[in-house]
């Protein structure tokens, strides 16, 4: 089944009187329930691009996302959808456990389940015991951390991480890779974006490699053996486009 | 390390014991150079009252003081208030009560000294008129009002429509109502001005304003004296006295009282008594 | 419902949190210190100089909170990119404009009720200290100015939210929310003098008109200042009351339905 599709979505931003950038040109993917999909690109591909469309953060200029059928500018869809933005930030004076219940809240949690499973998140994270802590005193990894956190608290079907790495030790991106594999055991589907090429050997059932806000290559691990590394393929993919777009 | 901390704690104890010594003399300095400014300039009303936005009433608070500050040093300095300072004072009493029409200190301030001080009985009376229609519970305004048309402007018809409007205020005095009935005749002027006069000093708390109504009393019970005396004469002897000396030299009197003002009293060829001084 | 309210109650926790709030707090203190103060400088109208003061601080202090704190938790949003964390949850923008706006008159009025509870005690001094016959003063009426003083922060903080909604920039809601709070402060006062001066110098009809219009669409904000009325002790009619508050709603209802629209369509990227 299909839990997210994008169909021929382009998006384009105004650079100056008549200029514009294309961000993603007719982009079309669809993701299976219960996978792993990774999606890779180089900087400024457009894969928090692709992303924020379906946070409805920003709107397609062409074409349409849907996430389980119904389409992303629905608000009752994210219900079913955790979110990790890059470089998160959060409102400093609070603390996680005030954010974590703005979160649950917001979701249709009630307050009792709300405090039940930010016990268990926060100990999943290695947060808890600087949960009364406001987010100001926090270091980048702590933060990122919180924010998966709130990508979690309400138990989504679907989980929609970019660049989950960023700012993380070796432990740290050991423990998101372990966090990934778990909760693709419990059935749900995690749709992330890194640059972090051996991660996502780790974890991925799928890849996309996007340059240039176009979909060069869709690989299938289970289908397909790559005759080269992930790295060269990936090197290859981003020289057929005539390198990069500065 | 541990030199330069000493240098800097040295370098801040100079510096604070130097401005310690410094801060009056630039006070001391900053007086020499507003005396020599003397008064600024007036905000036009209508700017003031744009200007404040919704602190009107604490602009009005400001006019006012900085007036009072003023008037009030030269007072300490014992300087005379010129012309231009007296109307540079008034104009910023009415601005200060442009911006709040019911603020009583403006027109308290206005009442005892612009009329007393300087002959400006005008403009203290337009400042009055203007509390008198937004104060409207308050009597003692139109009391003030009715003072000054009866003393200044010996208006007495203003005097009584006004004493009669404290009266209808409510006022704790039940000497208003006569006093305003006895204005509606034109004789007995010295002896109205007294009753007046008895009834604003109860009113007054200012020590200094209080004497100088007090001062003013005495002339009055003077001459009030003076005029019965003269009557008694007339009395008697079938004319008027020539100059006062004959109410002593005919044992009307037993001697002239001394006017406080340092002037001395006489008849008039109309037969009012009068003051050299002029009860100034 | 639920959405609305969570937004509003992060954006009160936020606001609350700020450092700037203590500072805004002290200042207030002191200058209801210095009211004290300041009243003995005065000859008789002691009372009215203290409620001057203390409601002129209550006001200053609101007023300082939503420059200061308000914008800034738009700011936050806007700029550095917090709001990722709000609108990817299930909530829609209207819901979010809605929320923040309701957080932070929740501030508000946590400052003008702490404030304005406060206020009354250099009142209460001044009254002890003098109060002449004449004077007339009313504990009801005072209360009424402060909650005036609430319905006006509220007016302008549905202008900052309407500002937020289309400026990318906080400093620019800022600096707009401010040019309308001096100006829904003056149209009142302009309008009248205009008329006053038709009499006696050329008024060019466009500048009245234009003046008139001003009037129409800013916020006419001095309608909500009833300081001359708690200083003096002068009643208010309930007329006022009704029309007034009406008035203040329609404004807020107004100005959030501009703000929800342009924010419909207002990307994050």
């Amino acid at each position: 089944m299909v839990v997210i599709a994008f169909d021929n979505v382009t998006k384009d931003y105004k650079t100056g009187f008549r200029k514009k950038k294309t961000a993603l040109k007719d982009f079309s993917l669809d993701i299976r329930e219960g996978e792993v999909f990774g999606f890779l690109g180089p900087n400024g591909a457009g894969k928090s691009t692709a992303i924020k469309i379906l946070l409805n953060l920003i709107f397609p200029t062409a074409g349409k996302a849907e996430i389980l059928g119904r389409d992303v500018g629905e608000k009752e869809i994210r219900r079913s959808v955790g979110y990790l933005p890059e470089n998160p930030y959060f409102y400093d004076y609070l603390n996680p456990t005030e954010l974590l219940h703005f979160a649950g809240k917001t979701s249709g949690m009630d307050s009792f389940t709300i405090k039940e499973k930010t016990e268990i998140l926060l100990n999943t994270v290695g947060l808890w015991n600087e949960r009364k802590r406001a987010i100001r005193s926090y270091s980048k990894g702590m933060v990122q951390r919180v924010g998966l956190a709130l990508a979690l608290i309400h138990d989504p079907k679907i989980v929609i991480l970019d660049e989950p790495m960023t700012g993380l030790d070796p432990i740290g991106r050991r423990q998101v890779i372990d966090l990934i594999l778990k909760l693709k055991s419990e059935g749900k589907t995690v749709f992330f974006s890194s640059h972090i090429l051996e991660d996502i050997e780790r974890v991925c059932d799928r890849i996309g490699i996007l340059v240039n806000g176009v979909l060069r290559r869709v690989i299938d691990f289970k289908n397909e053996q790559l005759i080269k590394s992930l790295e060269d393929t990936f090197i290859e993919e981003v020289d057929k486009t005539g390198g990069l777009q500065q | 390390m541990q030199r330069s901390l000493a240098i800097a704690i040295f370098v801040i104890s100079f510096a604070i014991i130097a401005s310690i010594f410094a801060i009056p003399r630039v006070s001391l300095e900053r007086d020499k150079l507003h005396q020599k400014e003397g008064i600024g300039l007036v905000m036009p009303s209508q700017v003031a009252q744009i200007i404040a936005l919704e602190f009107k009433g604490l602009f009005a608070d400001a006019v006012f003081s900085r007036a009072m500050t003023y008037y009030g040093g030269k007072l300490i300095r014992g300087e005379k208030t010129t012309e231009e300072e007296w109307d540079w004072i008034y104009r910023n009493m009415d601005t200060a009560t442009d911006l709040d029409p019911y603020f009583l200190d403006p027109y308290y301030f206005g009442a005892t000294n612009l009329a007393w001080g300087t002959n400006k009985v005008k403009e203290a009376n337009l400042l009055l008129e203007k509390a008198f229609k937004y104060r409207d519970w308050d009597w003692t305004i139109p009391f003030y009002l009715g003072f000054n048309y009866f003393y200044f402007l010996q208006d007495n018809e203003k005097a009584a429509f006004y004493l009669m409007e404290s009266a209808k205020r409510g006022t704790s005095s039940s000497l208003i109502p006569i006093l305003a009935a006895r204005l509606a005749y034109q004789g007995k002027r010295t002896e109205n001005a007294i009753i007046f006069l008895q009834e604003i000093i109860r009113k007054t708390d200012d020590e200094a304003i209080k004497k100088a109504y007090e001062t003013r009393l005495n002339a009055l019970k003077g001459i009030l004296f003076l005029e019965r005396a003269a009557a008694v004469y007339q009395e008697r002897f079938k004319k008027q006295p020539g100059n006062l000396d004959d109410l002593t030299a005919k044992n009307v009197i037993r001697e002239i009282p001394k006017d406080p003002y340092g002037g001395k009293f006489y008849i008039d060829k109309d037969g009012s008594i009068k003051t050299t001084s002029e009860l100034r | 419902m639920t959405a609305v309210w969570s937004v509003a109650l992060i954006t009160f926790k936020e606001g609350i949190k700020n450092r700037v709030i203590f500072g805004i707090f002290i200042i207030a203190l002191l200058l209801f210190a210095a009211t004290t103060v300041v009243i003995t400088l005065f000859m008789r109208d002691i009372v009215k100089v203290a409620v001057d003061l203390s409601l002129s601080t209550v006001s200053f202090a609101g007023l300082l909170t939503l420059l200061f704190i308000g914008v800034n938790l738009f700011g936050k949003d806007l700029d550095k990119r917090t709001i990722y964390m709000v609108i990817s949850r299930p909530i829609s923008r209207s819901e979010y404009l809605v929320g923040k706006f309701l957080g932070i008159v929740i501030l508000a009025l946590t400052v003008v009720v702490f404030l304005g509870l406060i206020s009354a005690v250099p009142v209460i001094l001044s009254k002890r200290f003098y109060y002449y016959p004449e004077a007339r003063f009313d504990w009801t009426i005072y209360f009424i100015a402060v909650i005036y003083i609430f319905i006006k922060l509220a007016v302008v903080s549905a202008v900052i939210t309407l500002f937020a909604s289309f400026t990318s920039n906080s400093f620019i809601a800022l600096v707009l929310s401010l040019v309308v709070y001096f100006i829904g402060q003056s149209t009142e006062s302009v309008r009248l003098l205009l008329t006053s001066q038709v009499e006696r110098i050329e008024v060019s009809p466009v500048l009245s008109y234009m003046v008139d219009i001003a009037y129409y669409i800013f916020p006419n904000i001095s309608a909500f200042d009833l300081k001359t009325q708690a200083a003096h002790g002068l009643s208010i009619s309930p007329s006022y009351i009704l029309w007034t508050m009406l008035y203040a709603v329609f404004y807020i209802v107004i100005a959030l339905s501009i703000g929800a629209l342009a924010f419909r369509r207002r990307e994050f990227p």
